[in-house]
């Protein structure tokens, strides 16, 4: 015993039950019921009939079930070691608590300022030197541009 | 449901195009022919000589002529010992000798499964069997 399937509305045809259709050119058309063979015939879309199996896939209606199956894929990310910076020094970076990083970078900050600090003192004694030797009112600043000058204008050599 | 001044399409080669069916043998009076009956025909209409060229100047039907054919598709649904209802189309026949066997050699379309009985000749050139 073999169950076909309904052409129109995709319902199982068990044996004696509908009609086969077999069309002019040669396609055979099965159906459960005089409802799905007229509706076919009058060329209804089953896709937009309710009640066939081609709309409820189409709208995924009574699906439930068979999604909650379907597994999570869930991507798992690897730690690479940059150039520059090799996976122990990585980890060690990211595991620094946070108390101890404000008191590094306060360190660094602290070490800077006296960098800076250093070299203004530098700059200031280096400066009165000169004021002090030379006598000469401190040269006027020209930007970078002044000093260029105008480019020069372009020959014409064609029209 | 084929009776006398039924048109039939055939879909052999044997040259007719469409026959118009006269009597319907083996049957009791006022019988309807179905698919896998005897019947005799008068030749309606011919066929493009292009399709010809396969069949021999002998097998050649001409309008007007009178043959046996058998009845290989109906538009009215027949039923099967399994329940199934089965429904084609149109009319078509296929034009045979005296004997039973196809005149022509090629059958286009499908035919009835009903045929198996008795004219396997033609179920064996069929393209399709429903």
């Amino acid at each position: 015993m073999r169950t076909e399937i309904d052409s129109f509305s995709g319902n199982r045809i068990y044996p004696g039950r509908g009609k086969l259709y077999v069309r002019g050119d040669s396609k055979v058309f099965r159906f459960i019921s005089s409802k799905s063979a007229s509706l076919f015939l009058q060329r209804k879309n089953p896709r937009r009939i309710a009640w066939t199996v081609l709309y409820r896939r189409m709208h995924k209606k009574g699906v439930t079930e068979e999604v909650s199956k379907k597994r999570t894929r869930r991507t798992v990310k690897h730690q690479r070691a940059i150039v520059g910076a090799s996976l122990e020094v990585i980890k060690e970076k990211r595991s620094i608590r946070p108390e101890a990083r404000k008191a590094a970078r306060s360190e660094s900050i602290a070490l800077a300022k006296e960098k800076k600090r250093a070299e203004d003192a530098k700059k200031k004694a280096e400066k009165a030197k000169l004021a002090a030797a030379g006598k000469t009112t401190a040269a006027a600043k020209f930007s970078k541009q002044q000093m260029k000058g105008a480019a020069p204008k372009v020959a014409a050599h064609s029209r | 449901m084929i009776y006398l001044k039924s048109v039939l399409n055939v879909i052999d080669n044997s040259g007719a195009a469409m026959v118009e069916c006269v009597n319907v043998l083996g049957k009791g009076n006022k019988t309807a022919g179905r698919v896998g009956d005897r019947i005799v025909v008068v030749v309606q209409s011919i066929r493009s000589a292009k399709l010809l060229a396969q069949t021999s100047a002998q097998n050649r039907v001409q309008r007007g002529d009178v043959r046996h054919a058998v009845i290989v598709r109906t538009k009215k649904e027949f039923q099967r010992q399994d329940g199934t209802v089965v429904r084609f189309d149109d009319n078509a026949c296929v034009l045979i000798n005296k004997q039973g066997e196809p005149i022509g050699t090629r059958i286009m379309g499908v035919v009835a499964r009903e045929l198996q009985q008795g004219y396997a000749k033609i179920v064996a050139l069929a393209p399709k069997v429903v």
